[in-house]
């Protein structure tokens, strides 16, 4: 590769994107990999930021991976979670981290959180209209700008849509929407936001066969995520192993009926 | 059609040689230096937003002086080509040698092919780890490129300033020590920068992945203090 000089009216701008297609670093196009997918991540929102909880199954017709790490920080202050094609799902991930990345170097100031969110949408058309390997991402993060945490969820076709309570991507979704929508309430704490999220994946992974509960065995637990004014930062294996553990004994005392002590 | 007239070879270059050189010393020097812990670049920069120093990767820095259109494109492309490669095969496999070189092949080709020479002088830093030494890679408006053992002084009167920086700094020392013996020599005797119009960037391993830094005026009226 040498070196990439545009003339001003062709310059492809500090999108990392334009500059890849037309190098042909990516290539947009169909495949036929096979598809490996299904999963849960809650993205939801309290008083001073925002959480994500991811689980780490990675499914095809069996259990392909049990420790997929479906959440990462896109940059700082900003999560990006994935579901769908595993393969797909990590390339988007690779490019969103670094076209965020790129655009900082470029033009020396971070995009807006919104300028975040919008980047995705044509990346996830594209994708999901060029091949059968579908993904949908979840995105959330901390606005530095107007100071609250923001959730962003996506369709099939790229639409971008702000959420002001919470979101849900994968399989496990319907369960983990229950969960969300019996519980959440406007400026929860962080401890109130974790133990919401925490319970709303358990519930998840109890009912989609897709979604990986907590993992007593092997110690694989659930992603727990917080993004605040500090940044991104994920929680100590021991923090969310006391989480799940608590969930687990409550729905033990009463005989594994869902419902039963429901906090 | 129009009339050619024959200009030897060694006129030509030479022409050309003393346009780009006039173009580079007017512009203000930067100093980049190695320190204890990593590479400061220091530049002395009146506008607050129109950089000369810039972030290129995780461990690479760019520094340019001369016509700023035509630096600010070859920074561009440099983050460019780093983040595709880096893509492309693995972040480490990025290497500010090779990044050099491209600029040392484009500025020699437009040296002796183009309208013009371009007016610059570009600096890539790029910050030791176990696979590759601390470098610094001066590439000249005709292409030369050269590999700084310690220090390395860009545009304006570069070679007062370097022989001023080397009097006062001829071994590496601490990030403060070397930040006060680049900006002395920047100013020379006679006058002094103010710190507003510094522009300091720095790589240093800080845990993280990415090591540039820009030092913020406070943090640089500290460190001068």
């Amino acid at each position: 590769m040498g070196l990439p000089l545009f003339s001003a009216h062709d310059d492809p701008g500090p999108s990392f994107i334009d500059y890849a297609e037309r190098n042909g670093i990516v290539r947009t196009g169909a495949s036929s990999e096979v598809h490996v997918h299904a999963t849960t991540v809650i993205a939801l929102r309290y008083a001073t930021g925002v959480v994500m909880v991811g689980d780490r199954q990675a499914t095809g017709n069996y259990i392909a991976s049990r420790d997929v790490r479906k959440i990462e920080p896109a940059d700082r202050f900003t999560g990006l979670a994935i579901s769908g094609s595993a393969a797909r799902g990590i390339e988007l991930l690779r490019l969103t981290q670094l076209s965020f990345e790129h655009y900082e170097k470029m033009t020396d100031r971070s995009l807006s959180l919104e300028g975040k969110a919008n980047y995705l949408s044509p990346i996830i058309q594209r994708n999901n209209l060029s091949t059968p390997l579908l993904v949908l991402p979840l995105l959330a993060g901390w606005d530095r700008n107007a100071e609250q945490g923001r959730v962003f969820e996506y369709d099939g076709a790229g639409g971008c849509y702000e959420r002001s309570d919470f979101a849900t991507i994968g399989s496990g979704s319907p369960f983990a929407e229950g969960t969300l929508r019996l519980g959440f309430r406007a400026e929860m704490s962080l401890e109130e936001a974790l133990e919401l999220g925490a319970l709303a994946l358990y519930e998840a992974g109890d009912n989609d066969p897709s979604t990986g509960g907590p993992d007593f065995v092997r110690r694989i637990f659930p992603m727990m995520v917080v993004i605040d004014a500090e940044g991104f930062r994920e929680l100590e294996l021991d923090d969310v192993e006391q989480r799940f553990l608590a969930i687990s004994e409550r729905r033990t005392q009463s005989g594994g009926v869902a419902g039963g002590a429901l906090r | 059609m129009s009339n050619y007239f024959y200009v030897s070879p060694e006129q030509l270059i030479k022409d050309r040689a003393e346009f780009a050189q006039k173009g580079i010393a007017r512009g203000r020097s930067i100093v980049g230096a190695i320190y204890n812990k990593g590479v400061v670049l220091v530049a002395e920069n009146p506008s607050a937003s129109l950089n000369k120093i810039s972030e290129v990767y995780d461990r690479i820095a760019f520094a340019g002086v001369g016509k700023y259109n035509e630096f600010d494109r070859l920074r561009e492309a440099g983050i460019r080509w780093a983040d595709g490669t880096g893509y492309t095969y693995s972040r480490e496999d990025v290497d500010a040698r090779a990044l050099a070189n491209y600029y040392a092949q484009y500025l020699g080709d437009m040296f002796t092919e183009g309208q013009k020479p371009l007016e610059v002088e570009i600096l890539i830093a790029q910050l030791g780890s176990k696979l590759r030494p601390t470098k610094l890679y001066r590439i000249a408006y005709e292409g030369t490129i050269s590999d700084e053992p310690h220090f390395v002084v860009l545009g304006g009167d570069a070679e007062t300033i370097k022989e001023r920086f080397a009097q006062s700094a001829p071994e590496l020392e601490a990030l403060d020590a070397t930040l006060k013996h680049a900006v002395a020599a920047l100013a020379g005797p006679d006058r002094t920068i103010p710190v507003q119009e510094l522009e300091v960037g720095i790589l240093e391993d800080r845990g993280g992945r990415r090591t540039f830094r820009r030092l913020s005026v406070d943090e640089v009226s500290g460190l001068l203090d």
